[in-house]
């Protein structure tokens, strides 16, 4: 069995590689249409004429787009994306420094939404028929209408400036350092001993993620209800009911383990988002972060930050797809059976 | 639903679909509360007590009315600049609503158009425009906005076309597996065989019975779309500095939101209550539009 997953799941790549090639393409043609000149930005101000287009040459931007494509992408596969124009570093260890803080809230995000919509999708099905449906309904339309930038500045102002409960700036507090090990902070402190750390860092984590899960929440609470009504009228669930099984085990037991695959493999899509929903989280609570790093760089108009930003967050949809993908065909009874 | 309620809803099964639709307590509420917003943006300079960008550098972060801060004359405060924030809220509606309409009906044509093509034609026309999706798809919408706005540069006709070039699938997606339902129809065939060609099969046959889902669709495209525009506001990408906008409020107010938090959460406000409206219209209309959620 675990053969054909690894099948599968090889296959998935092969799918993804050309897409991630023509998403390389977009991301350098969509940044060549920049109405400023690179070469203009990178000069002294008394530049001639003559040393303009010395470094044009130099930058290969006389040769034709495909060549400089070509160019850009051997540079890339060698793990080159090029320097900074406003760090002077490479974009590579820039991303490498940012992309850690970005997976960690974006994982406590997502098991935040899990969390809160699973069960709020059951109390949505739960409520069905009944009068207090209505408000729980305009409730999740009400949220839907919200997205996570603003439950983010919501959350500052409720706990960070009125009662004053949670940190908002930052990953640590700023006297607090710690030795890095493997760049992932929560992990960091672990592996150093370090509980307070932890602790502080987890306190930093909670507003950012939870604005993060909040944007997503009644997506999946709409899923799971929806996908609880598919299967509701099936028979295995008319036949539990008929045994006289209580209706709350009849949700939980019956129709919850059926609805939860279809919902889950939507999941998958909204975690995407919730990816790249961490750029304005980020950017709203100062977090050190890939988002942080691409909005600064739109700022600064720094294209190689820009272009490695974009690819990375592209990849990491592209994997996240990948792995509820997987994570959908090993929980799938109906396709265990098929194999 | 209750008995009663089914069989009011067998009884109305029958009446004009618009009709139904106005009954409908979300349509109600999320269309009056647009109009009121369309109301601001038409009449901005004979509502609006100030010029949006008049600065009173003497009363600047005033709170509002109900505040100890508020100072006479500023009804809802000012911001650090002293420029009046209802002035401001009611400009603003102009670039909200404004950049709504035209990135939802833009992505509805872009969008609907693919969708059409590849649902209609099948094979290789909707193995590309499939395809196009998946690549579109592998960026998180807000960083493609943001690398699309940097290529184009700022300005608002170019968040627009952003706003375009990033949404048309969720369009085409939607829009697409209903035209593959469609197209199975026997009065699709029937239309063919008469003679009609495939262009006015698609419009006069396949697009009607799509209506519905595209209405809906662009009522959520423009709560969508007031969103990214105010991302993009917010990061100092969308218009230029003269005009208001929310988004600039948000950005503006938040770094001042100890001496006045009421900049940052009036703003905030406005854009959720538009945003409402929109979903409300959009979750009323489908409701009106599906005939399984009725049944339920």
């Amino acid at each position: 069995m675990s053969g054909e997953i690894l099948g599968i799941v090889l296959r998935r790549i092969a799918v993804a590689i050309p897409l991630m090639l023509l998403v390389s393409i977009l991301v350098f043609v969509v940044l060549r249409l920049i109405p400023a000149d690179p070469v203009a930005m990178s000069v002294p101000p008394n530049a001639t004429n003559e040393d303009i287009e010395a470094l044009r040459r130099e930058m290969g931007l006389h040769l034709p787009i495909m060549h400089q494509y070509a160019i850009w992408l051997g540079h890339i596969l060698q793990g080159d994306l090029g320097k900074s124009i406003a760090f002077g570093q490479p974009v590579f260890t820039l991303i490498g420094q940012s992309l850690p803080a970005t997976i960690e809230l974006a994982v406590f995000g997502a098991l935040f939404a899990t969390a809160i919509g699973l069960p709020g999708g059951i109390l949505l099905f739960r409520l069905r028929g009944r009068p207090s449906e209505q408000v729980v309904d305009v409730g999740s339309t009400l949220m839907m209408s919200i997205p996570e930038f603003l439950w983010a500045l919501f959350l500052i102002l409720v706990f960070g400036v009125a009662f004053n409960l949670l940190p908002f700036a930052g990953r640590l507090p700023p006297d607090m350092t710690i030795s890095k090990v493997t760049g992932f902070l929560l992990l960091d402190c672990l592996l150093t001993g370090n509980l307070t750390a932890f602790l502080e860092a987890i306190r930093h984590m909670l507003l950012p993620a939870l604005a993060l899960a909040l944007g997503t929440v009644p997506l999946i609470m709409r899923l799971l209800r929806s996908s609880l009504l598919d299967v509701i009228g099936e028979d295995y669930v008319t036949m539990a009911r008929l045994r006289g099984v209580p209706e709350r085990r009849v949700i939980n037991r019956h129709a919850l383990r059926n609805a939860l695959l279809p919902t889950l493999s939507l999941m998958g899509v909204q975690f995407g988002f919730l990816f790249g929903g961490t750029l304005l989280v980020e950017v709203i609570y100062s977090y050190p972060g890939l988002g942080n790093l691409m909005v600064e760089a739109v700022r600064n108009t720094d294209l190689p930050i820009i272009q490695g930003a974009a690819l990375v967050f592209a990849l990491a949809v592209l994997t996240i797809n990948l792995v509820v993908d997987v994570v959908y065909i090993v929980v799938n009874p109906k396709l265990r059976r098929a194999r | 639903m209750s008995p009663v309620s089914a069989v009011g809803t067998a009884s109305v099964a029958s009446e004009h679909p618009l009709r139904r639709a106005l009954r409908s307590g979300r349509v109600a509420v999320g269309g009056s509360i647009l109009l009121v917003l369309l109301f601001c943006a038409v009449a901005a300079p004979l509502i609006a007590p100030y010029d949006p960008n008049e600065q009173d550098l003497l009363n600047a972060l005033k709170g509002p009315f109900w505040t100890d801060t508020a100072a006479p004359g500023f009804l809802l405060g000012t911001d650090n600049l002293g420029r009046d924030t209802l002035s401001r809220l009611i400009y603003g509606t102009r670039v909200a609503l404004f950049v709504a309409v035209c990135a939802a009906v833009g992505t509805m044509l872009f969008g609907t158009a693919l969708a059409l093509l590849a649902g209609y034609f099948g094979g290789v026309v909707d193995w590309l425009i499939s395809r196009a999706v998946d690549l579109w798809m592998s960026f998180p919408p807000v960083v493609l906005s943001l690398i699309l706005i940097v290529g184009f540069g700022v300005g608002i006709g170019n968040v627009i076309l952003a706003i375009i070039l990033v949404d048309w699938t969720r369009f085409c997606r939607v829009v697409r597996s209903e035209v593959l339902v469609i197209r199975r129809q026997n009065y699709v065939d029937a239309a063919r065989l008469s003679g009609f060609s495939h262009l006015r099969t698609m419009l006069r046959e396949v697009l009607p019975a799509a209506a519905p889902l595209i209405i809906t669709l662009m009522s959520l495209e423009m709560g969508i779309a007031v969103i990214v525009e105010a991302i993009l506001s917010f990061v100092g990408m969308s218009v230029e500095a003269s005009i208001p906008a929310w988004g600039v409020m948000i950005a503006d107010a938040r770094n001042y939101m100890y001496q006045s938090a009421w900049g940052l959460i009036l703003p905030i406000l406005a854009i959720v209550t538009t945003v409402l409206a929109f979903n409300l219209l959009g979750d009323g209309l489908r409701r009106t539009f599906d005939a399984r959620l009725q049944q339920h």
